[in-house]
């Protein structure tokens, strides 16, 4: 099966940002507008991250997800600051097709995963890890990269597949917004320890660093968001490239 | 002559804002069934799926739905989940009733592969058919982790991690796509508009 090429858009509302490392946000549009030209690009699916609820401990902006999904016909995951059941059901009445989740999971009660896999399948919930490399492992961040939680990217994934997550989105905090390719070493740990898809996000710079992570570490998915808000690259080139390849058909 | 579709609004767990909008891009008129009355009021039915199989019974049954859903004689379209409970029995979360309109049960899928089954993926058309006419070559958008098993009832299969199974069925007005014709670009709408067209008696 092909790899799914998937947009991802950092939101601070009103606008997509683009934080380097997590951190010094740079604008670069509005979401409804960029859900829309990565659609028409032909990207397979769109994830929408609400970067600063979670901090602010507010509850994600509901018109921008109405409006971001209203033109769009592929899935569309959104998260940020989901805590509770209710948060589940709203984004998915929104017009989300998953639910992406961090920060309350790895830091107050990973057990909403069960709760909220039960009642929405598998398939809608998506947990987002933040991986940041210490010694020879990764340790789970949450908030942006801001927070430590003490918990080992390795065992929290397998946990979370334990409870019922349908999906992990992989996040390097080293590696994000840079450009200079991903952390495959994290990458193809993660692939390998579960037996859900993994969609690896953080450092796409150029084809090479995507060829070789799929060459490597083969994930079910690459989430991609500076490189093509910058337009370095269009999906259609990336799948054009993988195509040649011979790492899609 | 009306030709209103309705969509099956089940609680928590649907994802009816997408399946409404991809219909309206199709050319449908829609109306969300919330409660029981409202099934009058419709040419057609579609149940869309985004949630587990046990909860989305028991919903259906609370609110009222399943026996309006079973003596609906005009086209019924099931998506995803939506589909599935159009079987007999599923096994998700343990073991529940389904709706018994198609001779089949859901189970877990069993392959090699990563499980959920999820993006975009060509289908194998069996049978040829209304509902996937002129899009047969195209490729649709698959999230799940469960299958149907029938062995009638067949319109097309896909096969995931060398593994084949049922991706569309048709029992007479009954018609059930496993993925997400919504989230399926230009082809999906083309599905839905192939639904709205099919008569209505």
């Amino acid at each position: 099966m092909n790899t799914r090429i998937i947009a991802k858009l950092d939101v601070k509302p009103p606008y997509v940002v683009k934080p380097v490392h997590f951190e010094g946000l740079r604008k670069v549009g509005e979401p409804a507008h960029l859900a829309k030209k990565y659609f028409d690009q032909g990207a397979d699916e769109l994830f929408y991250i609400d970067i600063v609820s979670s901090l602010y401990q507010r509850n994600i902006l509901s018109s921008d997800i109405i409006k971001t999904a209203s033109e769009l016909f592929i899935p569309f995951a959104v998260g940020g600051g989901v805590k509770t059941v209710d948060d589940f059901s709203n984004l998915l009445h929104m017009g989300a097709d998953k639910v992406v989740i961090n920060s309350f999971a790895v830091q107050n009660n990973p057990n909403i995963i069960n709760i909220a896999a039960e009642i929405f399948g598998n398939q809608a919930i998506v947990v987002n890890i933040e991986a940041k490399k210490w010694k020879k492992n990764w340790e789970c961040y949450t908030d942006c990269g801001r927070i430590q939680s003490g918990k080992d990217v390795i065992e929290w994934a397998k946990d979370v597949q334990q409870r019922g997550a349908g999906e992990i989105l992989l996040q390097s905090v080293d590696h994000d917004g840079r450009r200079r390719g991903f952390d495959i070493d994290l990458a193809t740990r993660v692939v390998n320890s579960v037996d859900i898809p993994v969609v690896v996000a953080s450092g796409a710079g150029s084809l090479e660093d995507i060829s070789k992570l799929i060459k490597v570490a083969n994930p079910s998915g690459i989430a991609l968001a500076s490189l093509l808000h910058y337009d370095q690259l269009t999906i259609k080139d990336i799948r054009n490239y993988l195509r040649n390849e011979g790492l899609m058909t | 002559m009306s030709n209103i579709i309705g969509i099956v609004n089940y609680g928590v767990a649907g994802n009816i804002h997408s399946v409404k909008k991809a219909i309206e891009k199709a050319g449908g008129e829609t109306l969300v069934i919330n409660s029981a009355s409202d099934f009058k009021s419709v040419d057609k039915l579609v149940i869309p799926g985004v949630g587990s199989f046990k909860s989305s019974m028991k919903e259906l049954e609370s609110d009222g739905f399943i026996d309006l859903i079973k003596g609906f004689h005009k086209p019924i379209l099931g998506i995803c989940l939506g589909m599935q409970l159009l079987a007999k029995i599923g096994y998700e979360h343990g073991r529940t009733d389904g709706l018994n309109l198609i001779d089949a049960e859901v189970k877990p899928i069993l392959c090699d592969a990563k499980i959920p089954h999820m993006g975009f993926q060509k289908i194998q058309v069996i049978n040829s058919n209304k509902l996937l006419k002129d899009i047969e070559k195209e490729e649709f958008y698959f999230m799940h982790s469960y299958e149907m098993i029938n062995y009638t009832n067949i319109l097309a299969l896909t096969s995931y991690g060398n593994h084949s199974f049922v991706c569309s069925i048709q029992k007479d007005n009954i018609y059930g796509v496993q993925f997400h014709p919504e989230k399926s670009r230009q082809a999906g709408i083309k599905l839905l508009s192939n639904f709205i067209q099919l008569e209505n008696n």
